[in-house]
This record gives structure tokens, C-alpha cells and sequence, in this order.
């Protein structure tokens, strides 16, 4: 065919050939331009019927204009030659390129979301790829993705397939292609999905699997499903699990193919710029965390510019403060004498909730913000240059739930034994769970088809669940506090949930002592002593000794037992704190006082806190989640007020100095000890500011108590 | 003729910094409209709408100068070349 003309294209030189056609460099004679031309050959589209479904596939695909697919200019028909004229790719197939080995992750991401990208578009056009696979994705020399071939797999017979027999030949897999025509199983057998082997119809979640194919073969340089007959292949894809990637792949990445590669299509992302966004955002930790400035990656990272960062090291204290208009990150030696302040992050914008996760070696800092625009949950791994900014809500109610996410009032760390898992508590009040460590987030159903969740009432904050607690030493309870709706437990690691309200007064309510719609407004445990819960009503300080069996009153001499905030002293389970505010219309320190009050007899008494806090005309509100210790010996202790003024004391409350002033509304405070726990004060003390704990519910396995210092 | 979306600033950012973006697929509703601006800019969605398909509390928009809360919000019909702005509320503190 060399030097012929097809239409009006003249062919130059052969580029290859596979069992769809073969394909030629041609040049446009009209344009001027050279081009691919892919002429199928005669058994590819045996009936008339076939054909005419391909042209019509192949003109949809056409219209897809998209910087990471492969532009069809024109489809033809010459002298009973079936063409399709498209973009003259100048690169390698990803096919060829994972034959030598598996690629460095940089490039598995930086491939991976520009195919997640084309399969976006492609899917918003209705248009279904349907034999994604590695010897369809080019990458040029420059690192641009493109795809080939959109949607023209459906209606081809089997022998277009010959081409992928040998693609799993060359990675040594010694599978074989099963094929079948028109209407019946398309594909490359070890790219496709379950349901299509199944003999369903394919939709766009079996382009997502695919995805989930080429990321894992580029990630490790193995196929995830591999048999020595079809047959064994298919059984694999049908029933088996990917093997785990390599141990230097990215947690992030494997959650990722692993939810790609989900037996179920409903189980998998749903839309494939889903996988983008989580592509994006492990790139984006990635990048952070080999010290790049995280310049130009696009609006998937905000870069703070014009703000002042800190230069964190190990031994180091830091404050997590959230404001209504902006997140701050002090840091401190170890001995807290001095802070420095970065900020603001996230200009403008609510931050209800912080959290430092530490675990399984990461640094990373977490934030919900809340804005006109919709609430998201970011997060960064260099203490605050970048942070992640998900395309998409990544916390958000399924639709059936008929309700949209207002807030994040609480992030919650899983357990030190469950790193990837975490929880959210929103506003309308529902429990969020994600198990590859953020990545992903789906709704506590258990929670939220409670039969009391109707009548669960708001308060003047909103209906939200603020407080989560798991118990350290049961790994299947945990406790949630909703305002107002009550303490709820779960013993069925959230199948599950009972009322554990009886004791708890809810004075706005005609039945004082109701099974549930109590405002409660904090709750805290000592992992020392699980057992043993502390609450802060909307009216009512509470102490359960049985997991929230049955709760007594401990508003024992305190001037107001109305109140927000209520901590627990990281060592001794019988020392907590609370900041008393006036109840009624007033909700400012009662007499104008600004005072901390501690009990260290779990209640029997609360001593005043004062020496160095306002105590004139300090009218303050202290929120719920604004007070946090960060766990040191002696316990640094801190919190914020609705008049922006930060106070810590580092001498567990004795003595207390302002640390900043001018603050927005502060709306939360975290804690967080890094590194290597300073030498202890005394024998055995300071065992528990471990590396990587947050600090603000005292998240600690603390494994001794101190001597008792009162009555009981 | 086109329609046009007038993209405020906070939006920019997931619109490729643009301030003005044409459709040109002719749309009949501002539903439609803005299904063409989601796929052109898939981030905007969860910005300009709840999980339930309302658009947020404190966001307005406007075709030509009639806000679409009082012409039948998505289902508004559109004229070729219709300008929609995109404007937060005043509201907030």
C-alpha cells in the first residue's frame, strides 16, 4: 500500500500491525499534515451489519476531543477498505514500557490520572472505552497520555484481538485471550472486568477496573490476574484478589487499585474522575513528602503563597488552631516557652475540625473546611505548605439518603492497631468511616437508619454529631455524641447503636430524664480506664463508671455547669477540665471571669484554675472542641475563645499565658507532641507523648496512672 | 450562539483561571447549561450543588439579571446567548 492513496491521504511507511489492521503514517494532502491511518482489515468487520456499528461508534468516538485521547479525524470507506484517520502519536505504548519492569510511582500517578482524565470525558459523552489496556495508552516522550481506540471495541469481531495475546505474551504471563463477536464477551482477557466476563453489558465501571488493571500492571509490572490457561485467568478475575503491590508503593495507590479492581461495579468509584481526584491527591502527598515546593500541580493542591510556614522538627510542640476565618499552626520547642505562627490556611474559610495523624510514620494534618462553596476535608503531609483540594466532596451522603453534608464538626483517628481507618462526625448529625486512610469515606448506615434519628432535634449549632470515642481495649465499642440527640454506643464496630442516656437531664424537654435527645455537648474517656466516661450537658456535668450504662451527676461547687469544652488529663483518669460558661441567653464566663476548672477526684470537686487568666471583664466563650492537651509531662494545656485570644499553660493549668490575641472566632484546638517523648520529669512520666499521637481527646494508650491527689 | 457562564473568582481555579466559559452546545435549560460546564469542569459541581441536586443556600445565579430561584431554578429555559452569572450571596460575617 506504500505510496497509495486512500482518499485523500497518501501512505508513507507502515508503523505497525495487529489484529485489527494495520496502521500506516500517511499524509493529509489537502491539510498538509502527516497522520495515522489504521486500516481494518477485511476479517475485523465481516458483516455489513458489524460495520456499519462501527462507523457509527467510531464517528461518537470521534467527537471526543481531549488532550489525553487520541483525536479520530475522519472514518472512511475506500475500495471496501474500512479506515480511521486519527492523531499521529509520536511515543511508546505503555505496554512496551511496563515490559521492562515496573515504572517509578511518580509515573504510575502521572499516567494513571491522565487515562482516569480521558476516561472522564470519554464517560461524560456516553462514550464506554471497553479494552482499555496498557498497549492502548501512548505516552510520548514529553509524558503526555493518550488514548487509543475509545469506544471501538463493541461491535469488532474477535480476530482484533490477536493484538492483546501478544501484549500478555511480552509480560510473560502465558494467558490467552478469550474473545467472542458481536453482542457477546469483548475485551483482552486479563483487562477485563468480572460483570463483562459475566457476559453483561459493559458500562463505564468496566473502563474503571481496566484503570485499576494498567495502574496495578505499571505499579508492580505484573498483571493482578494471571492463570496459565484462560480459563485460569478468568477464574482469577472472577474470584480472586490482586496480589498486594510491592511494599514501596504508596498505601494511598494500592486503596486505590484495590477499590478499582472491586468484584462489584457498585463497590468500585462510580465515576472516573473520582479516580483522578485520588490519584491527584496521592500524588500530591508524594510530592510533599520529597520536598517539593508543590508548585504547578493544578487546583488539586492549594499552596499557601504569601504566608509564613513552619520549619518543623522532631521534639517539637504544635497547635492546631481552627477559626471561623482560617486555620493557624503554631510550633514550639519542646520546653513551650515561645511559639511561632504560620497562617492563615484556608483564608476565609470555617475550619470546624483539625486533626494530626501520626501513624505508621506519616506527619499529616487534617482540616475541614467550610465555606459558601461547600464543605471538604483536606490534607497535608509538610505541616501546612500544601494541602490536597479534592475535585469532589470526598465526605458526602449516598443519594438515597436524601440529605447533604452541612459541616465536619469532628475528625476522629481509628485505633494506633487500625492506621487507615478514620472517622468523621458531620452536621446533620451521621458517622462517616474511611479505611484507606482518608481516601475514601462511606456513611455508618448502622447510625444513621436509627429509628430515633427523626426525631433527634438541632440545637443552635445545627443537628451535629461532634464527638467520637473508641474504646481502646474493646476494639468493637465506640460512642458518639450528638447535639441533640444524646450518647449513642456501639458494641458491632457500628452495626449497631443503643440510647446511653439514663441520668442525663434534658432541661428543654417536657420529660426530664428522656431515653434520648439530650444536647450534649462533649464527652471524653481515658484509654486507662475505659470504662469510665465524663460529659458536658447543655446543663449537667456527668460521670458513667459503666460505659454509659447510667450516668451521676458531678456538678459539684462549679459556678455554671453549663458549658462547651471538658478535657481529659493525658495521665490521670480522674483529672479532667472544664470551662464553665453562664447558661441561659448569656453563654460568656460567668462574673466576667475567665477560670478553668479541674477536678482530680473524677468529680467529687473542681478547683478553680486562674493564675495568669483574665478575671475582669473577661465576658468569653470557649467551644466545644477549642481545649486540648498535648500530652507532655507535665501536660501543656490550651484553648481558644469565640474572642480569638489563644491561652496555654504548661504546667497542667497552674499557671496559664496568653499565647496569641487577635485571632478570628477560634472553633477548635489541637495538640501534638512529635517525636520522641523529652526526658521524663520523673520516674516513669511522659511514657505516653509517643511519636505520632494527637493529643486533643487524649488518644493515648497510657498504661499507668498517677497517684491520686483527692478524695474520692 | 454560545451561552456564557461569567465564573466567579473563587471558582477560577477549577476552571483553568478562566473568568467567562462558553457552551457551545446550544443548551435549552440552565440545567443542561450546566451540565456542560460540569463536564468541561468537573470540580465546580460539588462547589455550586448538594449531594441532593440544590444549589447551595448562599450562592446565587443569574440569567441576563433575573435570579433563577424566581424563574424555575435548572429548569429556567435558556436564549441563545444567554449570559449566566455565578455570584455568592451577601451574607456571612
Amino acid at each position: 500500500m506504500l505510496g497509495e492513496l486512500l482518499g485523500h491521504y497518501r501512505i508513507v511507511s507502515k508503523v505497525g500491525e495487529g489484529g485489527m489492521g494495520v496502521v500506516y503514517r500517511a499524509r493529509d494532502q489537502v491539510l498538509e499534515r502527516d497522520i495515522a491511518i489504521k486500516v481494518l482489515s477485511s476479517r475485523t468487520v465481516a458483516e455489513k451489519s458489524a460495520k456499519e456499528f462501527l462507523l457509527e461508534e467510531a464517528r461518537a468516538a470521534s467527537a471526543l476531543s481531549h488532550p489525553n485521547i487520541c483525536t479520530i479525524h475522519q472514518v472512511g470507506e475506500a475500495g471496501g477498505e474500512l479506515y480511521i484517520v486519527m492523531e499521529l502519536i509520536e511515543g511508546e505504548p505503555l505496554s512496551r514500557l511496563v515490559a521492562k519492569g515496573s515504572l517509578p510511582v511518580e509515573s504510575v500517578l502521572r499516567y494513571g490520572v491522565q487515562v482516569a482524565r480521558a476516561l472522564a470525558h470519554s464517560h461524560s459523552r456516553n462514550i464506554v472505552h471497553r479494552d482499555l489496556k496498557s498497549a492502548n495508552v501512548m505516552v510520548t516522550p514529553e509524558g503526555l497520555v493518550k488514548v487509543l481506540d475509545f469506544g471501538l471495541a463493541r461491535r469488532l469481531r474477535s480476530s482484533i484481538f490477536d493484538e492483546s495475546a501478544r501484549t500478555i505474551d511480552s509480560l510473560g504471563s502465558g494467558s490467552e485471550t478469550l474473545v467472542e463477536g458481536t453482542g457477546g464477551v469483548t475485551g483482552t482477557l486479563p483487562y477485563m472486568s468480572p460483570e463483562v466476563l459475566r457476559g453483561e453489558e459493559a458500562d463505564h465501571r468496566s473502563d474503571i477496573w481496566g484503570l485499576g488493571v494498567v495502574l496495578y500492571e505499571t505499579s508492580s509490572g505484573q498483571l493482578p490476574f494471571r492463570g496459565r490457561t484462560a480459563f485460569e485467568t478468568s477464574s482469577a478475575i472472577l474470584r480472586e484478589l490482586a496480589p498486594p503491590l510491592p511494599s514501596w508503593i504508596p498505601a494511598g495507590l494500592w486503596a486505590i487499585v484495590q477499590r478499582c479492581l472491586s468484584k462489584e461495579p457498585q463497590q468500585r468509584y462510580q465515576r472516573a474522575s473520582e479516580v483522578q481526584a485520588a490519584l491527584e491527591a496521592v500524588q500530591s502527598a508524594s510530592v510533599a513528602a520529597a520536598g517539593s515546593s508543590g508548585e504547578a500541580r493544578g487546583p488539586l493542591t492549594i499552596v499557601h503563597r504569601g504566608i509564613r510556614h513552619l520549619a518543623v522538627k522532631d521534639g517539637d510542640v504544635l497547635l492546631l488552631v481552627g477559626t471561623m476565618k482560617g486555620a493557624f499552626v503554631l510550633r514550639a520547642h519542646s520546653e513551650r516557652s515561645r511559639w511561632e505562627v504560620a497562617g492563615p490556611y484556608f483564608h476565609g474559610q470555617a475550619i470546624y475540625s483539625l486533626a494530626y495523624d501520626g501513624r505508621g510514620g506519616k506527619h499529616r494534618l487534617w482540616a475541614s473546611t467550610s465555606t459558601f462553596w461547600g464543605t471538604f476535608l483536606r490534607s497535608s503531609d509538610d505541616f501546612g505548605k500544601t494541602w490536597t483540594n479534592p475535585q469532589e466532596a470526598n465526605v458526602k451522603f449516598p443519594q438515597d439518603c436524601g440529605t447533604s453534608l452541612k459541616n465536619i464538626w469532628q475528625i476522629c483517628l481509628g485505633r494506633p492497631t487500625e492506621p487507615e481507618t478514620m472517622y468523621c462526625g458531620v452536621e446533620p448529625a451521621a458517622l462517616f468511616a474511611s479505611h484507606d486512610a482518608g481516601e475514601t469515606w462511606s456513611l455508618v448506615r448502622g447510625l444513621f437508619n436509627h429509628p430515633h434519628r427523626p426525631r433527634w432535634m438541632p440545637g443552635n449549632g445545627g443537628l451535629a454529631l461532634h464527638t467520637i470515642l473508641l474504646d481502646p481495649a474493646k476494639t468493637e465499642r465506640m460512642y458518639v455524641a450528638i447535639s441533640a440527640g444524646g450518647v449513642y454506643r456501639t458494641e458491632d464496630r457500628g452495626g449497631t447503636w443503643e440510647a446511653r442516656n439514663r441520668g442525663i437531664r434534658a432541661e428543654f424537654q417536657p420529660e426530664k430524664y428522656p431515653e434520648f435527645g439530650q444536647c450534649v455537648h462533649k464527652l471524653v474517656l481515658h484509654p486507662a480506664r475505659p470504662e469510665r466516661l465524663y460529659l458536658q450537658n447543655h446543663g449537667g456535668l456527668y460521670r458513667s463508671d459503666d460505659c454509659g450504662d447510667s450516668w451521676q451527676s458531678i456538678s459539684n461547687g462549679v459556678p455554671s455547669d453549663f458549658g462547651f469544652a471538658m478535657l481529659m488529663h493525658p495521665r490521670d483518669p480522674d483529672c479532667v477540665y472544664i470551662l464553665p460558661i453562664e447558661s441561659g441567653e448569656f453563654r460568656c464566663t460567668p462574673d466576667g471571669r475567665l477560670r478553668v476548672y479541674r477536678t482530680r477526684n473524677s468529680g467529687c470537686s473542681w478547683e478553680p484554675l486562674t493564675r495568669g487568666l483574665p478575671q475582669k471583664g473577661a465576658y468569653e466563650t470557649v467551644l466545644r472542641d477549642a481545649m486540648a492537651t498535648d500530652g507532655l509531662d507535665p501536660a501543656g494545656i490550651y484553648f481558644g475563645t469565640r474572642s480569638g485570644e489563644l491561652f496555654g499553660s504548661i504546667d497542667e493549668g497552674k499557671n496559664w499565658k496568653m499565647i496569641l490575641s487577635g485571632l478570628p472566632p477560634v472553633v477548635c484546638v489541637k495538640a501534638v507532641a512529635l517525636g520522641e517523648p523529652r526526658p521524663a520529669r520523673k520516674s516513669g512520666s511522659g511514657r505516653d507523648a509517643q511519636k505520632g499521637q494527637a493529643s486533643a481527646q487524649a488518644k493515648r494508650s497510657a498504661d499507668r496512672k498517677k497517684p491520686r491527689r483527692g478524695k474520692r | 450562539m454560545p451561552i456564557t457562564f461569567h465564573i466567579p473568582g473563587p471558582l477560577r481555579v477549577y476552571c483553568r483561571g478562566s473568568q467567562r466559559i462558553e457552551i457551545k452546545s446550544s443548551p435549552r435549560t440552565l440545567g443542561q447549561a450546566f451540565e456542560a460546564l460540569f463536564r468541561e469542569c468537573p470540580a465546580v459541581r460539588d462547589r455550586l450543588v448538594t449531594e441532593t441536586g440544590q444549589l447551595r443556600e448562599h450562592i446565587n445565579i443569574f440569567v441576563g439579571t433575573e435570579n433563577i430561584r424566581f424563574t424555575g431554578e435548572f429548569a429556567t429555559a435558556l436564549l441563545p446567548g444567554a449570559e449566566i452569572s455565578i455570584l455568592p450571596a451577601v451574607s456571612g460575617g
